[in-house]
This record gives C-alpha cells, sequence and structure tokens, in this order.
C-alpha cells in the first residue's frame, strides 16, 4: 500500500506539476512570516541582559542551524526510499538538497562565528558542537563531490544514498554534542519536552524566523529538485510539453 | 577458515600494501620529535594527536587499492557470483588487513608511547585504543574506497574522513583520562559499541555499493 502510494504520488511529473502549483503561495507565505519575524525580532525586542544587542543574530544562526540538521535528516529518509521503494523522485531530491543544506551549514558557522565575537571573544573554538558542525558541513561537500564524480547517474544515486545513511551518525552527535560535552556553546534553549528557557519577547520572533526560514529554504530545494528533474528526465516526452 | 587463509596469501604477496603504511606510520613518528625540541615535556605535549593522526593516515594508506586490483581484473564480479556472501568475504578482508597492518601499527604505538612518554601504564593504556581505532578507520576507509571504487582513493577518503572524526575527538578524550585517572575503561566500552555496530554494519553496505558498481 505504501508502495503504491509513493509510486502514484511521487512521479517526476506530478511532482513538478505540483511543485509549480505551490511554489508561490509557499514562497510570499514564507517571505512575510520570516520578514515579519526579523523585524519583530531586530527592532521590537528588548536588548539582551548579558549580549546587548548581538544575541539578535540568532534569527538568522538558529534557523539555519536548524535547518543545517533538518536537511540532512530529510535526505538520509530520501535515501532510505530510493534504495527501498527505487523512488526515482528520492534519488533527485537527494542531489537537490545537499547544496542547499551545505550553503545553510555555511551560513550557521558564519553566523555562529559573528556572534562567537562579541559573545565569546573568539570567532572560533574548537568545541564539539562548532567542529560536529563544520563536519557536516565537510560531508555535504563530499556527497556533492562524489555524485558529480560520476557520469552515470543511477550509480551516483546508489553511492550517495549509502554514503547519506552511514553519514547520517552525524546529526545524534551535533544534536547531543552539547550534552555529551563540556562545550563553549550552550545547550539548546527550546526543546520539545521542556519549557523554553528564552524571554516570550524573544522566543516569538524567533520561532517565527524558524517557519519563515524554513519556507524559504524549502522553496530553493524546490527549485533544485526542479532543476535535477529537468536534466534527468530531459529525454522524456512529457518534458518536452512541459518546456 | 580458507576465505581468512587466501585473503592472507593475498595480502602477503602484495609487500607494499601492508608494508608500506607501517612504514608511513614509522615515519611519522620518527619525524613528529624532529619538528618539537627534544624535551621530554614538550615532546608530550602534541605526541597522542600526532600518534592518532598518523594511524589515520597509514589506515588511509591500507585501503588504498583493497578492491581496485580485483575490480580491475573481473575476479571481484566472479567473487560475487560464486560466493553467496560477498559482506563475509568483505569482513574477512579486513580481519586480515587489520592483523597485518593494524595490530602492527598499534604494538609500534605502544613502543612509541613508551619511549616518549616512560609511562608503562599509560602506554598499556594505548594499546587497546589503538587496536581500536585501527580497526574502525579501516573499516570507514573501507567505505570510502568502495564508494570510489574506480575514481581513486582520495575522493573515497575525502567522504568518509568526516566521519572519523568524531572517533579522534574521543581518542583525544580517551588520552585525557587516562592521564587524568578517571573513566578510561568507560571510553574503552563506548569505542568498542561503535566497533561492534562498525564492524557489522560496515561489510553489508561496502557489498551493497560494490554491487551498486559491477550493475
Amino acid at each position: 500500500m505504501i508502495k503504491k502510494f509513493i509510486h502514484q504520488f511521487a512521479s517526476p511529473k506530478t511532482y513538478l506539476f505540483q511543485v509549480n502549483r505551490f511554489y508561490p503561495y509557499i514562497f510570499y507565505i514564507s517571505l512575510i512570516i520570516y520578514t515579519f519575524s526579523l523585524i519583530w525580532g531586530l527592532l521590537f525586542t528588548p536588548q539582551d541582559f548579558v549580549q546587548g544587542n548581538s544575541f539578535r543574530i540568532i534569527y538568522l544562526h538558529v534557523p539555519a542551524s536548524f535547518l543545517s540538521q533538518s536537511l540532512y535528516v530529510a535526505m538520509a529518509f530520501a535515501s532510505i526510499t530510493y534504495l527501498v521503494w527505487r523512488v526515482k523522485l528520492a534519488a533527485y531530491l537527494i542531489i537537490a538538497i545537499a547544496p542547499v543544506g551545505a550553503m545553510t551549514t555555511f551560513v550557521a558557522l558564519i553566523s555562529g562565528s559573528l556572534w562567537g565575537i562579541p559573545t565569546w571573544g573568539t570567532w572560533w573554538q574548537w568545541d564539539a558542537r562548532i567542529t560536529s558542525t563544520l563536519i557536516l558541513f565537510i560531508m555535504y561537500l563530499g556527497l556533492i563531490s562524489l555524485h558529480n564524480s560520476f557520469s552515470n547517474y543511477e550509480k551516483a544515486d546508489k553511492l550517495l544514498s549509502w554514503l547519506v545513511i552511514v553519514g547520517a551518525v552525524n546529526i545524534p552527535i551535533i544534536k547531543k554534542s552539547v550534552d555529551w560535552w563540556s562545550t563553549l556553546h550552550q545547550s539548546a534553549s527550546i526543546t520539545l519536552t521542556d519549557k523554553p528557557s528564552i524571554d516570550p519577547s524573544m522566543f516569538y520572533p524567533l520561532i517565527g524566523s524558524i517557519i519563515g526560514f524554513f519556507g524559504l529554504i524549502i522553496c530553493l530545494v524546490l527549485i533544485s529538485s526542479k532543476h535535477q528533474i529537468l536534466i534527468r528526465e530531459k529525454t522524456k516526452s512529457w518534458i518536452k510539453d512541459y518546456v | 577458515m580458507k576465505i581468512l587463509r587466501l585473503e592472507y596469501l593475498k595480502l602477503r604477496k602484495k609487500t607494499r600494501s601492508w608494508l608500506g603504511p607501517i612504514l608511513v606510520f614509522w615515519l611519522i613518528m620518527l619525524a613528529y620529535p624532529l619538528t618539537v625540541e627534544f624535551l621530554q615535556d614538550k615532546l608530550e605535549i602534541g605526541f597522542f594527536s600526532v600518534l592518532w593522526i598518523a594511524i589515520l593516515i597509514s589506515m588511509m594508506l591500507a585501503t588504498e587499492d583493497i578492491f581496485i586490483e580485483d575490480y580491475n581484473d573481473g575476479s571481484l564480479e566472479q567473487i560475487m557470483i560464486k560466493n553467496s556472501s560477498f559482506q563475509f568475504l568483505v569482513s574477512m578482508r579486513i580481519v586480515i588487513y587489520w592483523l597485518m597492518i593494524g595490530v602492527p601499527i598499534s604494538g609500534l604505538s605502544f613502543f612509541f608511547s613508551l619511549g616518549t612518554t616512560e609511562e608503562i601504564f599509560l602506554s598499556l593504556s594505548i594499546f587497546p585504543l589503538a587496536l581500536i581505532s585501527s580497526y574502525i578507520f579501516l573499516n570507514l576507509f573501507v567505505l570510502g574506497n568502495a564508494l570510489s571504487l574506480n575514481k581513486g582513493s582520495l575522493l573515497g577518503a575525502l567522504v568518509t574522513m568526516p566521519l572519523a572524526l568524531p572517533v579522534l575527538i574521543v581518542l583525544g578524550k580517551s588520552v585525557i583520562s587516562i592521564q587524568l585517572g578517571i573513566n578510561f575503561l568507560e571510553f574503552i566500552l563506548l569505542l568498542l559499541g561503535c566497533l561492534s555496530i562498525i564492524m557489522i554494519i560496515v561489510p553489508v553496505i561496502v557489498s551493497y555499493i560494490i554491487k551498486a558498481h559491477l550493475e
């Protein structure tokens, strides 16, 4: 039943038409939410007692960090889907997500470094959270290089899927690094189980910025996946009609 | 047992494949004192970092041609057709590589550690760490080489090296715990736990990856 569902709704053709249908809504709604949250966070939230105005970089850093890990998890799910059910779209999604994931991880690292200068007095520390995030960034680059080194797409997809699954071991390490090691990086302020340790005046715009940023990144993934489909399905008759 | 013996004979014939990484390890460890002052405390500061990195590099070199010759001459394809349990063969090959390269390197690690720190307990503790870490690195680089089977080992190393970095972090922390006399066994157990998962999963994944190459 799952197989039937996946094959019915995950054909590249159906996906492409659905993306074209929903893309503008996702983009504009996300843009409005992110812009609103950013303005709220940057202009109307009070200064932090200790960090002053420098804390406001959380409206970029936290969404980027959250997305950098979430995108890898999405790639891992797509890899399992591809290897188990042989869904072509899943393979296209893996390689579509990889550059976007690399970009968000890079943004997380850079924004973290910029935040580190006024708060820690250094832009870089070899602490577990930062190092494991750097490893994630290198992983993304490695995945892209591996895929690009093969001219046979099918082989590249299979190899990439296996590597993504193996590399997923890094995600819990990143997540738990602040608990397992004594790190300079603070532990999570927002968890699913506990009350957030962050003040509500900062918390609500942060949640908004995460949702908005998430939507914008989803839009990037959609564009990237559309690009992949157009390249990989270029010989199909429906693509000629589509173009 | 037959496979184990066969793999041993195959590797023994390829002298460069097993002796090369050991010599590289030896050279790195010999070169280390030359780059710092020959004072005991100065040598000890970076010794363990160099040791773990030397093991990492040696294991990377050890797996350089683990499958490529068999892949090029078509014997990998024949093995896969004949042998129903290809993952078993992969795991046996890793075991042989570890016995012929990883174990001597671990032994050398003990002697280098003893020579540098002059602490027998510390050096004895380094030995199991080196044994376990060399096996983990070997598995990771075998995975990398399988991924980039006909594209050179550098690409394989690039894509799997990040996975070795958490192990390096644990090794660094283990040395500190030995020096402070705390939780050393817990680190060994942690590494053994990781190893037990890796040594089962990696041969299975590698066999699927090689199948993908041969299809």
